[in-house]
């Protein structure tokens, strides 16, 4: 199926610079001009060969102006994918992708920034593309009381068990802790810290919520082909979806499935596209801007139903190396850091060439899942095989 | 943070009927379906334009969640504070957002709220809303 797309694509490279919040010592042009050049040495590419750019969330950096610190030479291709959540990270991947199976572009970068400075608290900037009088005077203005009214939902009316959130905040925790690029390395991280950190909005405790940082993340996609004569070794982009069910999201709160992270009928396409089922990924990047969130997407994935999440989700299940689905190896959103999702892809390519701090070995197939419980959404496969 | 509503936003009838003291919803007299959010056409049949109609302002507690964090703007709100979504009874189980005032102890999904309107000034403008009463 699709034999002229899928596979044919590659990350050939992977570029982050990362800062606490508010501390970036450049501008956010700066900051991402860093990580592009980062991304682009790690594949081995010059950054003037890179002809084609994608981002989501509504990033505002637009390619033409970064042509002449990269020195460009000729901008081929430039695109982002709707909707102001982190959603659209598989998505923009997927662009990247068929702008270069298409021949509309050799060397793409996917890229996204955050500088407080610069582009405001990210939670204030994805509220500005929500946000409207319906939920200003119900109290709600950032994504973490949407997300929290959903959460509540899943797990008192799906039956999802709290210690699935638990074990999903306690693994992010346990892979930041042995990661040195992560805010919480080294630290120690116990359930009891967990339960005892304060409320922020019911049922989020401070531990439940990621943390914004500064800085930037790209990501370099070329033919498989062209990755193959690069430098490290590529990371075959082997499946890819996004969407929305039928009435879903962005709709003040009014979707279907409301009690569920976005995937339903997303994850059947990402999984049907590789010819793949859930048994056969060995390593899973969940986005969690909020921890129920990331539990959603790992049901939404079909890797457990929602009455035996609690069976499933265990810390023991979630971790590397031995894991039954080792997720967020790199610490995730909530602990490794947030630059709205890419530290999440950039696992998910590092884990697959050997890179991680918390190494699944044999690894073959990784999952991404982008964006629960954004109102677009989006998933993809990753291989070390084409 | 939100700006203002416009006379041609497609939920416009809904402010003026609030103002009005009427929670107004939208069900389209084509296929008879209520709809909600407020659309210029109706997502089930495609008929333009689904007059508003007035619902009663009860309906059963879909999801909840108590702030305690500070939120810029949010302050006339107090600490804590509960948001709501509820499930209208009479309009096609759609949801609306509010507030939650009053006892609060045996707050849970599935409980029957009642709504009453009032006027709510965040950001400097002033408002119609409903809050909700278990």
């Amino acid at each position: 199926m699709t034999d002229w797309f899928y596979k044919r694509t590659a990350i050939a490279g992977v570029g982050r610079v990362q800062y606490k919040r508010g501390t970036a010592p450049g501008s956010q042009r700066h900051t991402l001009l860093k990580a592009i050049e980062a991304a682009a040495q790690d594949a081995g590419v010059d950054p003037s060969d890179i002809d084609g750019f994608c981002s989501y969330g509504d990033d505002d950096n637009e390619p033409v102006k970064m042509m002449h610190d990269l020195g460009t030479k000729e901008l081929r291709w430039s695109s982002a994918v709707w909707g102001g959540g982190g959603g659209g990270i598989c998505a923009a991947v997927a662009q990247a992708a068929a702008a270069i199976a298409t021949g509309q572009a050799r060397v793409v970068v996917v890229f996204r920034a955050l500088v407080q400075g610069d582009s405001g608290r990210l939670s204030a900037a994805v509220s500005a593309h929500h946000i409207n009088w319906h939920y200003l005077l119900a109290g709600v203005t950032t994504p973490v009381s949407i997300c929290a009214m959903r959460d509540r939902r899943m797990i008192e009316a799906k039956g999802v068990a709290q210690s699935a959130v638990e074990a999903l905040v306690q693994a992010d925790y346990y892979h930041a802790a042995r990661n040195p690029e992560a805010v919480a390395y080294g630290n120690s991280f116990s359930v009891e810290d967990y339960r005892n950190s304060r409320w922020i909005v019911e049922p989020y405790r401070l531990f439940d919520c990621s943390r914004e940082n500064d800085g930037a993340g790209a990501v370099i996609v070329t033919s498989a082909e062209h990755a193959r004569d690069l430098k490290k070794k590529p990371v075959y982009l082997l499946s890819f979806a996004q969407g929305a069910e039928r009435l879903g999201r962005d709709l003040l709160e009014n979707d279907n499935d409301y009690g569920s992270a976005g995937f339903e009928t997303v994850a059947p396409r990402v999984f049907q596209n590789a010819n793949l089922t859930p048994k056969d990924i060995d390593v899973a990047q969940i986005y969690e801007n909020f921890s129920g969130q990331g539990v959603g997407a790992i049901i939404g994935h079909g890797f457990c139903g929602y009455e035996d999440a609690g069976e499933f989700i265990t810390f023991e299940n979630m971790i590397a190396p031995s894991g039954k689905l080792p997720i967020n190896t790199h610490g995730g959103n909530l602990a490794q850091g947030f630059i709205h999702g890419m530290g999440t892809l950039i696992e998910a390519a590092q884990q697959l060439r050997g890179e991680s701090t918390n190494p699944v070995a044999g690894a073959k197939h990784s999952l991404m899942a982008s964006g629960a419980p954004a109102p677009v959404v989006s998933s993809m496969i990753l291989g070390n095989e084409a | 943070m939100a700006g203002g509503v416009s006379s041609k936003d497609a939920d416009a009838p809904y402010w003026e009927g609030l103002r009005s003291g009427k929670l107004l919803i939208q069900k389209c007299e084509a296929c008879g379906n209520w709809q909600w959010p407020a659309v210029y056409r109706c997502s089930d049949c495609g008929r333009w334009d689904p007059p508003w109609v007035e619902t009663a302002k009860k309906g059963t507690l879909f999801s909840w969640t108590r702030t305690w964090q500070n939120f810029p703007g949010l302050e006339p709100l107090g600490l804590p504070f509960i948001s709501v979504l509820v499930s209208l009874d009479e309009a096609g189980g759609h949801r609306l957002m509010g507030t939650l005032a009053g006892d609060d102890a045996n707050i849970a999904i599935g409980k029957p709220v009642t709504g009453e309107i009032i006027e709510r000034t965040l950001h400097g403008q002033a408002m119609p809303t409903i809050v909700w009463r278990l």
